[in-house]
């Protein structure tokens, strides 16, 4: 309870409500900016291609002028929950085109000096603040109590050593969490009130989640404080034993497993999946041009063209496998350690994480079939009609968007998070309490 | 008696178990970050060579695709680099350059690739305030201050040994970590990284920037430690003032900027192009209609027409350039003024200021995008389109036994590798905060340590 009593409270309740105003504020306007560029680019879908071809034609040869401009390929919507985690949900504001192939634009949209640092999103501002604040709070329960000699007056009285110590961790994780508490709802009122997110009952209770799994992230720091403050005797070597461990924890351990899920799972960049295609390509035009001499055009047969289609339909599949695997195995390697579970967990639970955007691949992949599908058979048609079926598969393909991912798969897929982080709360609560019963209270 | 001071103070932190601890996790970390920098690096030379050669084969009279030249540098600081469009398509037929695809880059999202630049500014940066924020504080806790000064000794003589003992030390670890993250970028990036002349001077004024920056937080450590009383309010404040000017500060800048100076968004802008553009090419389609008909009842000859048909070509791409130009050049004074707002506000962080310095040392920064960007409309304006032209003037289409060879060399861009002082001088705005900052501190620090309460 002296927590709330002195400044460390206080403190962390205003500091934790003006950053998570700040970046809710940001992160708002981020959103409205890149929704009024998905609608932008989405009426510009509809308008018409201009273009057309002229000829010239004189009495001794002809020649012709011909030009086409169409709109830009189409972007994805942008979804209202990365207003307060963005996730990955940026890398969803590149244009793609689709047809046989996938070609994926380059990132735009974001402020332009942005992509040298973080985010600033709440899981931004939970992954630093919330530990840090847990860690602060808790330090002091052994080496400033026996400073003062507050604790070995409590020890006097006839309490066991464990009840105190988990007295301790609950005191510590209220006098956290309850700041955090009004910050967090404070900034979810104002992204309510004044941006008009968040409206759903199912937003809700994503909100409530993200805010269950954040106390979680703050009850280990908790803990791990708790452990600190029992292996050191004096509250400055504390102090500065919890900083190294935060650094290491919040700043190395995350970055650290991402690379290393990186180094094991290597894959293609997208220059060498063109140039996969494109020696697949020369090697079917070379074998058509040794089956029949006659035509050696720069064009391949229509009898090859399916081939063509099926292998780089298979080595774009590859591609996306590939960058898929090395996805998985990233944040399998960051649940590990907990601000690496934080920043998967939370991204998943508000829908903006590795399963929105599996799911976004998931769904271009299968644009690409439709395309291609359609491609196929209007190989086998008259011109018109071939054309008909493309304009059909075009429309279909274009105005396909992904669906906001369900709460129930949300949550599926941010169990291994959970656990991770509810183990590492276990085993720091059982250590500190197995270290604090033979601290030496003198 | 400096000599003594400063002994000392380098037998303490040396024997410290910060120091240790650090040491164990950045041997650890920078060895693996620099083995992932030098992989991609390797295939980023790689895919340029793959690219050139898909473009030289495909590059026409029509378009042409112009690559980014790869900074020699990029695997010390990435800067930019990847997040920023590398390859641009020039068209003569619209007066637009568009980007081809780029990667997947999902993990970037969630995690910064981290490289030599975020070792230095956020880890170096932490160690060397915890090494300096109880070089005044401790001492006067453990009593030995006031032995120090019972001695004939001026009291800004024991100040510059104990911030000296300080650095030394920050910069005995920053060199071994530079060391240590080249010699694994030689090894992996396998000869593709080419250290030498230009890039060793820029790679050891890499290295004193670096150094400024940690006597910057050296010197903000010693400030606050000169200013308290005690050694563990000291740390809080230390660590508080990291956090907010290194971690929390240049998170934030760019957003904010982006929020209080917004840019309309890039699709508005391709829109207004667009419109643009469309507009422009039925009014030229008018044009060729009538021209052709004319040509046509005058009975001309195909090679007349074919050059008068050219010199209509060319009046309209003229025309074209100049008009979609102003549309683009008015986005262009936007976006620049988002950026330098965002620069203004967010480079009082030795962090931000750190990374500006280094993205024009090593050609990853914005102003080199810029440069790049000046350099693909100067190469489309005085190279494509007149060479182009030139190629299109010779060809016969009308001819239809021999088709027509339309391929278009043009030289690659060459890496704009300007001197060391030009690198210099373009950083000379951070720079010159940085040392602002420097002294503002060590002056700081001086002035409180010479007011301090030894008792």
């Amino acid at each position: 309870m002296a927590n709330i009593r002195n400044f460390k409270t206080p403190v962390a309740l205003v500091i934790m409500t003006l950053l998570l105003l700040l970046s809710a504020h940001v992160l708002a306007l981020d959103y409205r900016n890149r929704l009024n560029n998905w609608s932008v680019n989405l009426n510009s879908q509809s308008e018409p291609i201009a273009g057309g071809r002229i000829s010239y034609d004189l009495s001794d040869g002809s020649f012709s002028h011909g030009v086409g401009f169409s709109h830009p390929p189409p972007i994805q919507p942008p979804e209202p929950f990365s207003a307060l985690i963005k996730g990955m949900d940026g890398e969803m504001d590149r244009t793609v085109s689709v047809s046989q192939r996938i070609v994926i634009g380059a990132r735009n949209g974001e402020p332009a000096t942005s992509s040298l640092f973080d985010t600033p999103d709440t899981s931004f501002v939970v992954k630093l603040l919330v530990s840090l604040f847990a860690l602060m709070f808790s330090l002091d329960a052994a080496p400033r109590e026996k400073e003062s000699g507050t604790l070995r007056a409590m020890l006097a009285q006839p309490i066991r050593r464990r009840e105190l110590i988990l007295s301790k961790s609950l005191g510590t994780s209220i006098s956290l969490l309850a700041p955090f508490a009004i910050a967090y709802f404070v900034e979810i009122i104002y992204l309510h009130l004044a941006h008009g997110l968040l409206n759903d009952r199912q937003d809700l209770v994503r909100a409530m989640l993200i805010f269950g799994f954040v106390s979680l992230y703050g009850i280990v720091f908790a803990h791990i404080g708790l452990f600190i403050s029992t292996i050191t005797t004096r509250t400055r070597i504390a102090i500065t034993t919890a900083l190294l461990t935060w650094a290491t924890i919040v700043l190395i351990l995350p970055n650290a497993s991402v690379l290393m899920a990186k180094l094991l799972t290597p894959t293609p960049s997208y220059n060498q999946l063109n140039a996969r295609l494109r020696e697949a390509r020369m090697r079917v035009l070379k074998e058509d041009a040794e089956e029949n001499s006659a035509a050696r055009t720069a064009r391949p047969s229509i009898q090859s063209l399916p081939r063509i289609y099926e292998i780089e339909r298979q080595e774009t599949d590859n591609y996306i496998a590939s960058k898929k695997d090395q996805n998985r195995r990233a944040r399998l390697f960051a649940a590990l350690s907990p601000a690496g579970a934080l920043t998967f967990g939370l991204s998943d639970l508000a829908g903006t994480g590795m399963d929105a955007y599996n799911s976004y691949l998931d769904l271009l992949r299968s644009s690409r079939d439709v395309m291609l599908d359609a491609l196929k058979r209007s190989l086998n048609l008259s011109r018109q009609e071939g054309d008909k079926l493309m304009q059909e598969a075009i429309e279909t393909a274009v105005h396909r968007q992904r669906r906001a991912e369900p709460l129930g798969a949300s949550l599926r897929s941010s169990i291994i998070p959970i656990t991770s982080l509810l183990a590492w709360a276990v085993i720091f609560g059982l250590a500190a309490c197995w270290r604090f019963k033979r601290y030496d209270v003198r | 008696m400096f000599r003594t001071i400063l002994r000392r103070e380098l037998q303490e932190t040396g024997a410290s178990s910060t120091l240790l601890s650090a040491l164990v996790a950045l041997t650890i970390l920078v060895p693996l970050s620099a083995y992932i920098q030098a992989r991609d690096y390797r295939r980023v030379v790689e895919d340029y060579a793959i690219r050139q050669s898909i473009h030289q084969t495909e590059n026409s009279s029509q378009s042409v695709v112009l690559i980014r030249p790869i900074p020699p540098l990029a695997p010390f600081f990435n800067g930019a680099y990847d997040s920023l469009p590398d390859e641009f398509r020039l068209r003569n037929d619209t007066a637009t350059t568009n980007t081809p695809s780029r990667d997947l880059t999902p993990l970037d999202w969630l995690f910064p690739k981290i490289d030599l630049s975020f070792v230095i500014g956020v880890l170096m940066t932490l160690l060397t305030i915890l090494l300096a924020h109880d070089t005044i504080a401790g001492d006067r806790e453990q009593g030995a201050l006031k032995l120090i000064l019972a001695g004939p000794i001026e009291r800004r003589t024991v100040l510059a040994a104990k911030v000296t003992g300080v650095i030394l030390t920050a910069t005995i670890i920053l060199i071994y970590i530079v060391f240590l993250y080249t010699i694994v970028v030689m090894i992996f990036s396998e000869k593709t990284f080419d250290l030498s002349g230009g890039n060793l001077s820029a790679l050891a004024v890499f290295t004193l920037v670096a150094v400024i920056v940690l006597v910057v937080t050296a010197a903000l450590g010693v400030a606050v430690s000169a200013s308290v009383k005690r050694s563990s309010v000291s740390l809080f404040a230390c660590a508080s003032i990291w956090i907010v000017i290194i971690v929390i500060w240049p998170t934030f800048g760019p957003y904010i900027a982006s929020s209080s100076k917004p840019a309309p968004p890039p699709e508005a802008f391709q829109r207004d192009i667009a419109s643009k553009e469309k507009e422009l090419i039925q009014e030229e389609l008018a044009e060729h209609r009538k021209t052709a008909a004319d040509l046509k009842a005058r009975q001309v000859e195909v090679e007349v027409a074919w050059r008068q048909y050219l010199e209509l070509r060319r009046r309209w791409i003229e025309r074209r350039n100049e008009e979609i130009g102003r549309i683009v050049s008015e986005r262009k004074e936007r976006i620049q003024d988002q950026q330098a707002f965002a620069r203004r506000i967010s480079l009082f962080s030795p962090y931000t200021a750190f990374k500006e310095v280094l993205g024009s040392l090593c050609g990853t920064g914005l102003e080199s995008y810029d440069e790049f960007l000046v350099e693909v409309e100067r190469c489309r304006l005085q190279e494509f389109i007149p060479k182009g032209l030139d190629l299109r003037s010779r060809q016969k289409p009308w001819m239809l036994s021999a088709s027509p060879d339309d391929r278009l060399q043009l030289l690659s861009l060459q890496t704009p590798s300007p001197t060391l002082s030009k690198r210099l001088a373009a950083a000379a705005w951070p720079l010159s905060i940085l040392i602002a900052e420097m002294i503002i501190l060590l002056m700081l620090g001086v002035l409180s340590f010479e007011r301090y309460d030894v008792r």
